[in-house]
């Protein structure tokens, strides 16, 4: 009888890239994830201008408070992960970065070399599932 | 303060003793282990020459805000290799979770400006720490 050698998984490093507070419900299973594959979490929310200028031009709100606003609610959402990933012993990275998100996730899969990510499923996501090389979980 | 410390686990230890020292804080063991946890599961050096310690303990009984400055720079294990040479600690007590995620978001975006730290690092008195914060947050 042909016996095969079974290899685990493992992902050392994997990463969470979140849009807005609406993400945090994907928070506690990505945490979940990185203790049940003992991975370091690298946490990435990516200002975009383009965003911002959509926004500015469909609230007529000053550029500058919108762009305070994104980051504040951005830095918050990274704390959020990683106070929770404190309490659950996962290593966390936060990073906050300026710029579009599909060269800013490619630039952190290969700087970091990231071996696994972890988006929320919605519509702004699908273009890293299409572009990313490496494996992509939607929860 | 002008910290004498080079390396992060001995930064937190001089941070706590002044708390300590300043009644500002009570239990010096809980507090150190609170920020040495994080420390060491994550960099809170979030690069730029700046690093913010934080914790939620009960050790505090408000939220706790410590400026500190280092010439020589201390190793914080940043995101891009380089030394603190700003160090703000936040500590919080586990019940005021909001407020406490909100200071280190609002000081987070604020460091990321150039201009902001280039004040901090000049400044010459808390007054002047308190009037910068003060006049690039609003």
């Amino acid at each position: 009888m042909e016996t095969k050698e079974f290899t685990p998984l493992e992902f050392p490093r994997i990463l969470l890239y979140i849009v807005d507070n609406t993400d945090q419900a994907i928070f506690t299973p990505a945490i979940q994830f990185c203790k049940l594959f003992k991975s370091q979490l690298f946490v990435l929310f990516v200002l975009e201008e383009h965003r911002i200028s959509k926004l500015a031009s469909i609230t007529h709100e000053n550029i500058e408070s919108i762009k305070k606003r994104i980051e504040e609610e951005g830095w918050e959402m990274l704390y959020l992960v990683e106070d929770e990933a404190v309490e659950s012993g996962v290593r966390t990275s936060l990073h906050m970065e300026n710029g579009q998100v599909p060269r800013v996730v490619k630039k952190y899969l290969e700087n970091y070399k990231i071996n696994l990510m972890l988006v929320r499923k919605r519509e702004e996501t699908k273009k890293i599932f299409v572009s990313a090389n490496v494996p992509v979980i939607g929860l | 303060m002008e910290m004498s410390a080079t390396e992060k686990l001995e930064a937190i230890k001089e941070l706590v003793e002044f708390m300590v020292g300043k009644n500002i804080a009570r239990n010096r063991e809980q507090l150190f282990e609170a920020l040495a946890k994080r420390e060491n599961l994550e960099s809170t050096g979030i690069g730029d020459g700046i690093a913010i310690p934080h914790a939620r303990t009960d050790s505090v009984d408000d939220l706790v805000l410590v400026f500190a400055r280092s010439s020589t720079g201390i190793d914080f294990s940043s995101i891009d290799g380089k030394p603190s040479h700003i160090i703000f600690l936040i500590a919080s007590p586990e019940n005021k979770k909001s407020e406490y995620i909100i200071a280190l978001a609002k000081l987070s975006r604020l460091l990321r400006k150039l201009p902001v730290r280039e004040q901090l690092k000049n400044a010459s008195n808390p007054q002047e720490v308190l009037n910068i914060i003060k006049n690039n947050e609003e």
